[in-house]
């Protein structure tokens, strides 16, 4: 931890501006704000609309469910990936989803399942690489792009939504807003308030791809090559 | 209302008929249309080349010779936004510079000046045939004239206009880079010619002179048929 | 690798570039795609102008206030664990990362895509301390194992074919699939999954550093700079110094523009906000962050006519614009940064001496400036590039500043021009038939060489209007 060659490096940028060393800078106005007309008074059930639209573009399924079938949602998603070995992100979301009970069944039913749990240090990435699926929570979801946010975390590994092949997001309805505008504003009141920021905030939308060769789209190249939204509706 | 005509060095020497075509299209609409004799080039060719100093030098030989006009007309965007661009490459020179300014406030491309200033949208001309038009870069992305040739256009009875395919792209003509990069100038006009033969077209109208000289002399070389013409052209039919 | 690419002279380059047709149909389909995606999201938003505003404004506050947000940046990166390092040249750079890859004692490096180590020369140096180095963009994987420079700044290996690309794989790598992208992505990351997990360093590029929290933002698609910042113990993130917002509020703007220039994507598949090292309690991401912010000849930027270029956020929206571009390809530049902003930029970073035909390679249809997120006036760059070629750097020829002379006397003095425009047609009569000229003397042999040169009118527009002057007064 240190910062190396800083002042000099600095002063000859601001000699190069004509002035000195600038120690306070106030926040500048700006003169539009288009990004706060994106789906303005949408309501809650219009956004999940958008994001439904957004999905075909992405190449991500789409679900929606309530809490009580979230259980039957998910074990049909990992049946028709043909998914047996699955990840999942840790924290006390699980309980209150009744996850907890649902990945205990279907370890009884076979599946090998694993629980990210700090304690078990590299373990947790080792069997992310192995497992077919990985399971989160977004955090905040944006309904313009398609778009889940995850603060990466203790319970949630940066590996849970990278190694496995197929990525499934459970998306309380709640966390839906129009567009990043409005998680930008979050983390930066948060930030305000002099709450740490997460050490990875990461925004994924849908699956992984790349059009490197010859402008052909390949939907999954590093990171996961499937991707399935489930909008939970009571969350 | 009084209008000076800017006729721009290129039809000056070249196609003097888009000069009359645009003194008549004028005066059809009551303008009283003079020249002043003392004009030459608007600089453009040494400015785009780097040579500032050589360019201010029209510049000012343009400044002095519209100084008493009302308006300025001139049949292209190109040439039309070069002086636009006066007060800012004179700014050093404050006197200038405001001479720059009045000459800029005051001068159209003839198509604006027809559909903005005068407002006509018909001039009533009548011309037979099919027809694509190339919207030359500067008059559109520069002088920012994108709608009013397309509408005196479409308003042209008998014209059977067709879009024509990638027309934002630029014809390669470029001024100097014409000379410079007569390769990639080269493809880039031959790409445009093909892309009017593509539309089947027998008339290529544009609104630079410029350009369709080089379009022109393309389509010459390539020995293919379509006729080109400037937009004065065909609004002076009747 | 540095800013320049390869030792060929322009002329030959521009002769490579033209002749090379399936690149250039390559590109021009790519730019197709790129143009219509980009103006497709634009259209979606219905109010991109203001959106393009609000960027400008952005980028120019944040280019004023510079100083202060590398500062706010390096005091929050410090306080969440990672290490800063200002490197006011690509060699003091390069030397740092050397340092901790020997400390790490590292065997390997893998890479997510990064413009700015290319142009410092990175991979160089760290092959020279002993280390592999593995990209990992598909892109510029296939460029390292091929050992080709990038011709796009956003698809790096546009000029190759699925062909190609697949001979590359099976000389370099053992491959024996087909050449079908799918087939050779999977190859990919079959293949590279292990330089993930056996990576000592992760190297990333920095798309946007947030000022405010000391975040260090990647915009990509494949997910490989995922894995390089989760996987590795160390990452070091290497940006040029003008890379940085004030805010996320700001960092929303930038990045929806960014995605939208460039591909037409509303968002890319991800964004990742990363900021110091992993903490305590996480399991995955580096314990060990160095953020390496370099100079490299930007500072001398700041302050001048050229500021703007600075405001670039490498969408390549110009390069996907530019017909010249598509014609010669990127290769034709010599240069990292090809197209629009290649020719602004060079020039400005590595000097006019090997680049100082750039700025006229290009017709200033300012389709660049046009298609620029951020209003960057590209095409007015150009011109003032090419006025210190003439007026500073006195690198244009002596014929070309006799005839520019020589025009300022002619258009400056109505005698001079009336004389020789009415000369004009008897001067090009030997030269001139049916009305036009087929092949030109002098200054006019590029012209003809391409296309035919009309002959001057018998009758200018001057005499006729004269005679109808006198015709009328009479
Ligand atoms: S100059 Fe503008 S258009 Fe070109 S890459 Fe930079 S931001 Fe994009």
């Amino acid at each position: 931890m240190a910062i190396h060659h800083r002042e000099a490096f600095l002063d000859n940028l601001a000699e190069q501006l004509g002035r000195s060393r600038k120690r306070n800078v106030e926040a500048p106005h700006y003169s539009v704000h288009p990004q706060e007309r994106v789906f303005q008074g949408a309501t809650q059930e219009e956004l999940v609309e958008k994001l439904e639209e957004q999905c075909k573009i992405i190449h991500t399924s789409f679900m929606r469910t309530d809490l009580e079938r979230l259980g039957d949602t998910l074990r049909s998603v990992l049946l028709n990936y043909d998914v047996t070995k699955v990840v999942g992100a840790g924290g006390s979301r699980n309980e209150a989803t009744g996850l907890t009970n649902f990945y205990q069944e279907i370890q009884l039913e076979g599946y090998d399942v694993h629980i990210w749990d700090e304690a078990k240090g590299q373990e947790n990435v080792s069997f992310a690489e192995r497992a077919g699926a990985g399971i989160v929570f977004s955090d905040i979801t944006l309904a313009e792009s398609g778009t889940v946010t995850l603060f990466n975390d203790r319970y949630n590994g940066r590996s849970i939504s990278l190694l496995p092949e197929t990525f499934i997001a459970i998306i309380p309805k709640s966390t839906l807003v129009p567009r990043m505008t409005q998680a930008s504003q979050l983390i930066h009141e948060e930030e305000k308030k002099g709450n740490l920021v997460p050490s990875c905030i990461s925004f994924v939308t849908g699956p992984s791809n790349s059009a490197d060769i010859e402008m052909n789209l390949i939907v999954g190249v590093h990171g996961p090559v499937k991707a399935t939204y489930i909008i939970v509706d009571d969350l | 209302m009084k209008v000076s005509l800017f006729i721009t060095c290129l039809c000056d020497t070249f196609t003097p008929d888009v000069g009359k075509d645009t003194v008549e299209l004028l005066e059809r609409f009551g303008c009283e249309v003079d020249f002043p004799v003392g004009q030459t080039c608007c600089g453009q060719p040494a400015y785009n080349s780097g040579y500032k100093s050589e360019s201010i030098q029209a510049m000012k030989q343009m400044i002095k010779a519209f100084e008493q006009a009302e308006y300025v007309v001139g049949p292209s965007g190109s040439c039309v936004h070069m002086l636009k661009e006066y007060p800012k490459v004179l700014a050093g020179e404050p006197e200038w510079a405001e001479r720059a300014r009045k000459l800029s406030d005051k001068t159209f491309e003839l198509t604006q000046f027809l559909v903005d200033v005068l407002k006509v949208e018909d001039v009533g001309a009548t011309f037979t045939g099919t027809a694509t038009y190339h919207p030359s870069c500067h008059m559109t992305r520069l002088l920012g004239v994108k709608d009013a040739p397309r509408i005196l256009l479409e308003n042209v009875k008998g014209l059977n206009l067709i879009d024509l395919p990638m027309k934002e792209d630029c014809c390669g003509f470029g001024g100097t880079f014409a000379v410079k990069n007569s390769h990639i100038s080269g493809q880039m006009v031959q790409e445009k010619a093909e892309h009017i033969e593509e539309t089947h077209a027998d008339y290529l109208i544009g609104g630079d002179m410029g350009c369709v000289m080089n379009m022109g002399g393309r389509l010459r070389r390539n020995g293919q048929e379509v006729k080109f013409l400037h937009i004065a052209q065909v609004l002076n039919t009747q | 690798m540095s800013i320049k690419i390869g030792h060929k002279p322009y002329a030959e380059r521009i002769q490579d570039g033209l002749n090379n047709a399936f690149m250039r149909k390559a590109v021009s389909s790519a730019q197709g795609r790129f143009r219509s995606g980009r103006l497709k999201a634009a259209e979606e938003l219905g109010d991109w102008e203001d959106w393009r505003t609000l960027g400008e404004e952005i980028r120019s506050h944040t280019m004023e206030n510079l100083d202060y947000y590398l500062h706010q940046l390096s005091e929050q990166v410090e306080k969440r664990g990672g290490t800063v390092f200002f490197a006011e040249t690509a060699k003091e750079a390069n030397e740092y990362i050397q340092e901790i890859a020997k400390k790490k004692q590292a065997k390997k490096v893998v890479k997510s895509k990064s413009m700015v180590t290319e142009e410092i020369g990175l991979n160089e140096a760290l092959e020279k301390s002993g280390c592999e180095v593995v990209e990992s963009d598909l892109g510029e994987w296939i460029l390292q194992l091929d050992e080709d420079p990038p011709s796009h700044i956003v698809t790096p290996a546009l000029h190759k074919n699925k062909e190609q690309i697949r001979e590359t794989f099976m000389k370099k790598k053992g491959y024996t699939g087909s050449d079908d992208p799918v087939e050779l992505a999977a190859f990919a990351r079959e293949q590279l999954r292990q330089d993930f997990l056996e990576a000592d360093i992760g190297v990333t590029g920095c798309n946007f550093a947030v000022a405010e929290s000391g975040a260090i933002t990647l915009v990509t698609n494949e997910g490989n700079a995922r894995m390089v910042t989760s996987l590795p113990d160390t990452q070091i993130s290497v940006m040029g110094m003008e890379r940085i917002v004030p805010t996320w509020e700001d960092l929303e703007v930038v990045v929806s523009l960014l995605t939208r220039a460039a591909v037409g994507q509303k968002l890319t598949s991800y964004i990742t906000a990363l900021t110091g090292t992993r903490l305590e309690d996480e399991v995955d991401g580096p314990e060990d962050f160095h953020l390496v912010i370099v100079d490299n000849g930007r500072s001398k930027i700041l302050g001048t006519e050229f500021q703007s270029a600075l405001h670039c956020i490498r969408c390549a929206a110009c390069i996907n614009a530019c017909p010249v571009y598509r014609h010669v390809g990127g290769h034709s530049y010599g240069s990292i940064y090809p197209g629009p902003i290649g020719a602004v930029l060079t020039p400005l970073l590595d000097g006019y001496d090997d680049h100082k035909d750039l700025p006229y390679a290009s017709t200033l249809c300012a389709a660049c400036t046009e298609a620029c997120p951020v209003k960057i006036p590209l095409h007015e760059h150009l011109i003032r590039h090419r006025e210190i070629i003439v007026e500073r750097e006195k690198m244009t020829t002596k014929a070309e500043k006799m005839m520019m002379m020589g025009f300022a006397k002619w258009a400056s003095t109505p005698a001079a021009y009336k004389l020789s425009t009415k000369m004009a047609r008897t001067t090009l009569k030997p030269w001139t038939k049916e009305e036009y000229i087929e092949k030109g003397p002098g200054p006019m042999k590029g012209w003809t060489e391409q296309r035919d040169f009309p002959a001057p009118a018998r009758e200018r527009f001057r005499d006729w209007y004269q005679k109808r002057e006198q015709r009328s007064d009479q």
